[in-house]
C-alpha cells in the first residue's frame, strides 16, 4: 500500500507498506527513531504511545498495535518530536525530571506522549488520561504530581501540527472512503479481514503471529463514524471510538459512561470501535451487555442489503455470531429512554483489566413494582447474554428484598459459569447476585458505586 | 583482591561536615532529560551496521529431549540466516552474582517455554516467523510440576534457638497459621535485550543487565572464552528487579550467532517469553507460630515454608529472613523445604524472602494482637529486637520503635475508630499497620574518580536500572571534591570499569558509592598535602580549596589530573555488628460489602535508611517498593497451567501490576535521620528493597479492621474476601 502522513512535522510517503506491518516495528527499524519503546505489544503497557492528530484532534494511539496504513492522511508525534526543534522542552518533560517521574525511564517516552496529549487537549484528568501507561519503578504518584504541575503551562506551538496533512494523497484501494464503498469492496472480497482501530486485530498479529491475507481498513469511512439521534434513537456508526461513545452516553447514561471509562486505557478507547467490540463477539466484550439491557438493535449490511436485528440475537455460540461472509455492523441503535440502567464492570485490577462479570441492568419500576427487566452479563457464558429467568422471577413483583431473594435459583437455570484465572465460578455466580442487589440498593439511595468513597 | 579500605571500624562522619551542600538534597537525576526525550538508549535500541535480528525459538515440553530440529522446515523464508543451538546455549539466566555459566542442557528440556534454539535472518519478522514455524521434534518425559505434591522436596536442619517446647508451652496466646503466596516475576518495563558484536575475538555486549562484572564472566563462561575477550556495557536498563541479575538466554544465544555469522545481532524477547525464560519468584506455602504471655511478651516464634523450584539450580527464596531478627523471643524455630518441579525456574524478584516473609511475620502479629485485645502497634514496640536474636550481633542502628511511633502519629494511628464500626455507604472502612526491615551489607567495590581542571570523572561498572545511580555518585563526588554537580561526571555499567557488585540487594548505591567516597577521599588527601594542610582542616566548596589560612581554586591545585581508584569491602563491623534497614507502614483501606472488593486508599511508610543519600531517589525506591508489596497483595500471580507448569498469564494483560487507578492518591514516604556508623564510611543503608517489605500486610491488616476477613492467601482477590467476610 502507498501511503502519506507527517511524522514530527515532517512529511513521509511509503510505497509498498505491508498492510499489517505496525508504526512501532517501522519507527523502531527502518525510521531509526528508537525513543518509542516496546514493552509487550499488544497494548497493555502504554510505553509506545505516540500522538496521532486529524481533523477531529490529537489521540494517544499504542503504535505496537496501530498498522501502517491506519496512519494515512494523518499527523504522528513521537516522544522525539515532543520537545521542540531547537530541543526545548516540553513542560510536560521538565515535570517529569522535576517530580521524578522517571526514574529507569524506559516507560517514559510512552508517559510523555500520553501527558502531552492531554496536555494539548486540556485535559486534567490524569488518572484517566495515564492510565493505560504501566510504570515498575515509581508507584505512579510522582508522575501524576508532575502532570498536575504542567497542567497550566502553555502548549508549545510545535504541538500544533498543520492541519493540510496528505489530504489531497489518494487513498489506499483497500482503504475505502464510505460505507458504500465498503460494501461493495467486503461483498467482491468475503475473506477479507476488516480492520476499524486494531486493538484486537492487531495481537491476532503482533501476538498471535498470523498472517490476516487481504485486509479492508474502515478508518477511512467517515460514514460510518457519525453519531445521530434518529426517530428510533441513537444511532451509533459502528466506525465511532470508544472515547466518543463515552461522551455520548455521559448525559444518557451515565452508568454505561463510568464503564467505558475504566474500558481499556485512553489509546485503546480512542483506537477502538463499538462496531468493532460488536462484531468480534468476544463473551466479556464491554459493550454487549450494556446494549442489551438498552435493547439496542443492531444494523447489519452486506451489499447494498441491510438487515436489523435485537443485539442480543446476534451472539450466537462462542465464536459465533449471526454474520454472513462479507456482511459488516454499520451501526447500533440505541432507543430513547429514560436512565434507568446500571453496569457494573467487577475485575481482579480497577482499572485496565478485563472484566472477571460484567452486568448490565434495566429495571423498569411503576410504583415500586418491577414492570420489566432487562438483564445481561459477559463473562458468565459464552456470550454476552441475558438473565432471561431472573428477568421473569422478577417482573411483576415489588422492587424489594424478597423479591431478590426469589430470584435466587434463577441465576443457576441462566448461568453455569466457567472457572478461569479471572474468578471461580461459584465467585462469577455470586458476584452476579449482589449485582443485582447493588441495582436495588443504590434504588434505595445507598451509596454503592465503587467510586463514591473517598478518604 | 586488594582492598584499600575494609571496613573495619566505624568512620568519622565526614560528610556532615562537607560544605558542597549536594549530599541528601534532593538533587533530579543528571540523566532524566536524555530519558525524556526518548534519547537514552537502551540495549535493544542498538542497530550497529550489519545488525541482523535473532528470535528464540522456546520448547513445548515440559521436560524431555529434543530430538530433532528440521532446519529444512523454514528454508523457503527469504532472508534466514541460520539456526543456532547446541552446548553453549544456556538454560536460564545465571543466578544473581553466580560468576559462572548457568546450566548448559544441550538438547534436555527441563521447562515448558525453556529456550532451545535461536533463528536469525535480516529481518525482525523474518526470525520471527522462522521461530514459530521451525520444526522440533521431542521425546517427552514425564515431568511433576506441582510443589504441592512434588515428590522431591529437600529440606535442611532447621535454624533453632532456645527451648520451644518450653516456650510455647507456658504461652497465653498463641498463633498458628497457615499462608500462602502466589509466584511473581519482576515485570520490568523493558523486555530483556541484547546486541552482540566481535571484533575479531573480541565480543562487545550490549544487554539489558544489572551487575556487568559477573556478567561478564558468565557469558565468558558460557562461550568457552578468555572473560579479558569479553566486554558487557549496560548503561541504561529499564528496569531490573532482580530479573536482570545474570547473563540470560538471548545474550548468549546473540554472541554464539553472531560469532558463526561474523555480523551483529540482536536478540529482545518477546514479553511472552520474559514471562516463561526469566526467573520467577517461588510461591510459598509458609507456617507462622508466635506464642506470647499475657502482657505481649513474645516467647516462640517459628516461620517454616516450603518453596519451589527446578531441580539442581541452587536459588531457594530466603522467606523467614527478616523474621530471624525483627523481634526478639525466646525460642525461635527456621525450617525451609525445596519441593522439586519443572516450572519455569525461580530466582530472585525485588526483596527476596521479605516480600513474600514480611507480609506472613506481620499478619501474624496482628492477630496475635487481636488475641490479647493489645494495640498492634505497642504489641510491636514490646517485642522490637535490641540484637540480632540468631546471631547475637548488636545492631549497628536499628530505629524501628521510632519509625513506628513516630510513623503511628503521622497517620493519626491513635484516633483511628474502633475495628468493624467505619463504613460509608457499602464500604467498609479500617486501618492497619506493619513493620518492615531487610538486611543491609558492604560489598566489594571499586571506583576510579579523576580531578582534572574541569571537574571530575567517576568510572564504574554499577549500573542503574532506575535507582538513581547516576545521581547519588555524582552527590558523593561533588560532595567530597567541592564540586558542583554540572561539574562531575559519572560513567557507569561498562565491564572495563573498576569492578562493582552491580544493582542488587539493595547493596548497589551503598557499596559503590563507598568506594567513590573513599576515593575521592584520597583525592582530598593529595589536595591536603598539596595545600599545605592537613586533611582534616580541607574545606573544598564550588571549585575552591582553603585550609591553613590558604585559598586556592582547584584548578590550580591540579597539575594536569589528580586520580585515585578505591576498592572498599566488609570488615569487622560486618561480623560485631548486623546491619538492616527498618520501617512502618501504615495502610487505610475500603472493602466492599457485598462484591469483596478492596480499594486503597491511604498509605504511609516511615523508614530507617541510614543516611539518606538522594532524598528524591530514595523516596521513588520507596513509594515503588509499596506500590509492589499492594501489588502482591492484592493483584499479581503467576497462573501455572496443572498439566504442563507453563505459565497461563504470561502477558502484561493478565498479570497484574499495579496500575494507576489502583494507586491511593494520598502515598507518602520519609525518612528519619539516622546514621549507621557500623555499616560502610558514609554510615548508608539500602532502599531498593525495603518498601516492600511489610506494606502489603499493612494492607490485609486494614482490610481484617474493616471488615473482619482474615486474608491468609496472597493475592486478595475479591472472591477471597468474599469467602473471608463469611467466615469472618
Amino acid at each position: 500500500m502507498d501511503i502519506t502522513f507527517l511524522l514530527n512535522g515532517e512529511t513521509v510517503a511509503l510505497r509498498g507498506v505491508d498492510p499489517t506491518a505496525t508504526l512501532l516495528d517501522w519507527l523502531r527499524g527502518p525510521r531509526g527513531l528508537t525513543g518509542t519503546k516496546e514493552g509487550c505489544n499488544e497494548g497493555d503497557c502504554g510505553a509506545c504511545t505516540v500522538m496521532v492528530a486529524d481533523d477531529d484532534g490529537a489521540k494517544a494511539l499504542n503504535a505496537c498495535i496501530l498498522f501502517l496504513p491506519q496512519l494515512h492522511g494523518k499527523a504522528v508525534r513521537t516522544v522525539e518530536g515532543i520537545s521542540g526543534p531547537e530541543g526545548q522542552l516540553h513542560p510536560v518533560q521538565q515535570a517529569m525530571i522535576d517530580h521524578h517521574g522517571s526514574q529507569c525511564g524506559f516507560c517514559t517516552p510512552g508517559f510523555v506522549v500520553s501527558m502531552a496529549t492531554a496536555h494539548l487537549n486540556g485535559d486534567t484528568g490524569h488518572d484517566d488520561a495515564l492510565a493505560g501507561n504501566l510504570c515498575r519503578c515509581t508507584g505512579y504518584a510522582p508522575i501524576v504530581r508532575a502532570a498536575e504541575a504542567a497542567a497550566d503551562a502553555p502548549v508549545p506551538d510545535w504541538m500544533r501540527d498543520e492541519a493540510a496533512l496528505a489530504a489531497a494523497e489518494e487513498s489506499p484501494r483497500n482503504a475505502p472512503e464510505t460505507a458504500d464503498e465498503l460494501a461493495a469492496l467486503y461483498a467482491a472480497q468475503p475473506d477479507a479481514t476488516l480492520v476499524a482501530g486494531a486493538t484486537d486485530v492487531g495481537l491476532w498479529v503482533t501476538k498471535q503471529m498470523r498472517a490476516l491475507g487481504p485486509v479492508i481498513f474502515l478508518n477511512r469511512c467517515r460514514d460510518l463514524q457519525g453519531i445521530e439521534e434518529t426517530d428510533a434513537g441513537l444511532r451509533i456508526g459502528a466506525g465511532v471510538t470508544m472515547d466518543r461513545v463515552l461522551v455520548a452516553m455521559r448525559d444518557r447514561h451515565p452508568g454505561y459512561a463510568e464503564m467505558i471509562r475504566r474500558y481499556g486505557s485512553a489509546q485503546v478507547r480512542a483506537a477502538a470501535t463499538i462496531g468493532g467490540n460488536i462484531a468480534n463477539g468476544s463473551p466479556i466484550g464491554d459493550n454487549p451487555p450494556a446494549l442489551i439491557a438498552l435493547g439496542a438493535s443492531l444494523h447489519l449490511r452486506h451489499g447494498d442489503t441491510r438487515r436489523d436485528l435485537p443485539i442480543e440475537d446476534f451472539f450466537l455460540d462462542y465464536g459465533k455470531q449471526d454474520r454472513a461472509p462479507g456482511e459488516f455492523v454499520e451501526a447500533v441503535t440505541i432507543p430513547a429512554q429514560p436512565d434507568r440502567l446500571r453496569v457494573y464492570k467487577l475485575s481482579k485490577r480497577f482499572d485496565q483489566d478485563i472484566s472477571a462479570v460484567c452486568g448490565a441492568f434495566r429495571i423498569t419500576l411503576e410504583n415500586d413494582v418491577v414492570t420489566d427487566a432487562r438483564i445481561a452479563f459477559g463473562g458468565m457464558a459464552g456470550i454476552p447474554k441475558r438473565a432471561a429467568h431472573v428477568e421473569a422471577a422478577i417482573t411483576g413483583r415489588p422492587w424489594d428484598e424478597a423479591t431478590l431473594a426469589a430470584a435466587d435459583e434463577a441465576w443457576a437455570h441462566d448461568f453455569q459459569p466457567m472457572s478461569d484465572m479471572r474468578a471461580s465460578a461459584a465467585y462469577r455466580l455470586a458476584t452476579a447476585r449482589n449485582m443485582l442487589r447493588r441495582a436495588w440498593l443504590e434504588d434505595q439511595g445507598v451509596a454503592a458505586n465503587v467510586l463514591e468513597v473517598r478518604a | 583482591m586488594t582492598f584499600d579500605f575494609k571496613m573495619d571500624q566505624p568512620q568519622p562522619r565526614l560528610l556532615d561536615s562537607t560544605r558542597q551542600g549536594l549530599i541528601g538534597t534532593d538533587m533530579a537525576r543528571p540523566e532524566g532529560l536524555l530519558k525524556v526525550t526518548g534519547a537514552a538508549a537502551y540495549a535493544a535500541d542498538h542497530l550497529p551496521e550489519g545488525c541482523v535480528h535473532g528470535m528464540l525459538v522456546r520448547a513445548t515440553v515440559t521436560r524431555g529431549r529434543v530430538t530433532a530440529i528440521d532446519e529444512g522446515s523454514i528454508g523457503d523464508i527469504p532472508g534466514l540466516l541460520g539456526v543456532f543451538h547446541g552446548p553453549k546455549f544456556i538454560r536460564n539466566p545465571a543466578q544473581g552474582m553466580a560468576g559462572e555459566s548457568p546450566i548448559r542442557p544441550d538438547t534436555e528440556v527441563h521447562f515448558h517455554g525453556q529456550p532451545i534454539a535461536l533463528v536469525v535472518a535480516e529481518t525482525f519478522e523474518a526470525a520471527r516467523e522462522g521461530a514459530l514455524r521451525l520444526a522440533v521434534t521431542y521425546e517427552s518425559a514425564p515431568a511433576e510440576v506441582d510443589p504441592e505434591t512434588a515428590s522431591e522436596v529437600e529440606s535442611d536442619e532447621p535454624d533453632t534457638r532456645g527451648d520451644w517446647d518450653d516456650a510455647w508451652g507456658k504461652a497465653a496466646a498463641r498463633v498458628d497459621l497457615t499462608f500462602r503466596t502466589a509466584g511473581h516475576v519482576s515485570a520490568a518495563m523493558e523486555p530483556h535485550a541484547a546486541v552482540a558484536e566481535w571484533q575479531g575475538e573480541n565480543l562487545l555486549l550490549r544487554g539489558a543487565l544489572q551487575m556487568v562484572a559477573t556478567n561478564r564472566l558468565e557469558l565468558a563462561d558460557a562461550l568457552g572464552v578468555e572473560p579479558e575477550r569479553v566486554r558487557v556495557v549496560s548503561p541504561f536498563v529499564g528496569g531490573g528487579f532482580g530479573s536482570k541479575l545474570g547473563i540470560g538466554p538471548e545474550a548468549v544465544a546473540a554472541s554464539v550467532a553472531a560469532r558463526d555469522l561474523g555480523r551483529p545481532v540482536r536478540v529482545v524477547m518477546a514479553r511472552q517469553t520474559v514471562f516463561d525464560a526469566v526467573l520467577r519468584r517461588t510461591e510459598t506455602r509458609q507456617r507462622l507460630r508466635l506464642a506470647a504471655d499475657a502482657d505481649g511478651k513474645l516467647l516462640a516464634l517459628a516461620h517454616d515454608d516450603r518453596i519451589s523450584n527446578l531441580p539442581g539450580e541452587g536459588f531457594a527464596e530466603p522467606v523467614s529472613s527478616a523474621s530471624r531478627f525483627t523481634y526478639d523471643a525466646l525460642a525461635m524455630h527456621f525450617a525451609q523445604e525445596v519441593a522439586r518441579n519443572h516450572r519455569t525456574p525461580s530466582g530472585s524478584v525485588r526483596a527476596p524472602g521479605e516480600a513474600v516473609g514480611m507480609i506472613t511475620l506481620e499478619v501474624a502479629m496482628d492477630m496475635l494482637a487481636q488475641l490479647l485485645d493489645i494495640d498492634p502497634l505497642d504489641l510491636r514496640l514490646k517485642n522490637v529486637a535490641t540484637s540480632h536474636p540468631m546471631t547475637g550481633q548488636a545492631f549497628g542502628e536499628q530505629r524501628l520503635a521510632d519509625c513506628l511511633t513516630e510513623g503511628a502519629r503521622r497517620f493519626g494511628w491513635a484516633d483511628r475508630p474502633a475495628p468493624g464500626t467505619r463504613s460509608e455507604g457499602d464500604w467498609l472502612i479500617g486501618a492497619g499497620m506493619a513493620a518492615a526491615a531487610r538486611p543491609n551489607a558492604l560489598q566489594e567495590s571499586s571506583a576510579r574518580v579523576r580531578l582534572t581542571p574541569w571537574g571530575a570523572v567517576v568510572e564504574t561498572d554499577m549500573t542503574d536500572i532506575g535507582t538513581g545511580t547516576y545521581a547519588i555518585l555524582t552527590q558523593i563526588a561533588g560532595e567530597m571534591l567541592g564540586l558542583p554537580a554540572e561539574r562531575v561526571e559519572v560513567r557507569l555499567a561498562d565491564s572495563d570499569f573498576p569492578r562493582s557488585p552491580g544493582s542488587g540487594g539493595s547493596f548497589g548505591a551503598s557499596s559503590s558509592g563507598s568506594a567513590v567516597f573513599m576515593a575521592a577521599k584520597g583525592i582530598r588527601e593529595k589536595l591536603a598535602r598539596t595545600l599545605g594542610c592537613d586533611p582534616d582542616d580541607l574545606a573544598l566548596q564550588d571549585g575552591i580549596a582553603r585550609g591553613g589560612n590558604v585559598e586556592r581554586s582547584l584548578a590550580d591545585l591540579i597539575d594536569g589530573e589528580l586520580g585515585e581508584t578505591a576498592t572498599v569491602g566488609p570488615g569487622k563491623t560486618a561480623e560485631t555488628h548486623a546491619s538492616a534497614g527498618f520501617g512502618a507502614h501504615f495502610a487505610e483501606v475500603a472493602v466492599h460489602r457485598w462484591t469483596g472488593e478492596i480499594r486503597v486508599r491511604r498509605m504511609l511508610g516511615l523508614f530507617d535508611i541510614g543516611r539518606v543519600l538522594n532524598e528524591r531517589t530514595a523516596r521513588g525506591q520507596a513509594l515503588g517498593g509499596m506500590i509492589w508489596g499492594m501489588g502482591g497483595a492484592l493483584h499479581e500471580a503467576l497462573e501455572h497451567d496443572p498439566r504442563t507448569g507453563h505459565i497461563a498469564n504470561r502477558d502484561l494483560a493478565n498479570y497484574h501490576v499495579a496500575a494507576h487507578a489502583d494507586v491511593p492518591g494520598d502515598i507518602t514516604a520519609d525518612f528519619l535521620p539516622v546514621r549507621d556508623d557500623h555499616a560502610n564510611p558514609m554510615q548508608s543503608k539500602g532502599v531498593g528493597e525495603l518498601g516492600i517489605s511489610g506494606s502489603g500486610a499493612a494492607i490485609l491488616n486494614a482490610v481484617h479492621d474493616a471488615c473482619g476477613a482474615r486474608l491468609l492467601s496472597i493475592p486478595a482477590t475479591p472472591d477471597k474476601v468474599i469467602a473471608a467476610m463469611e467466615e469472618g
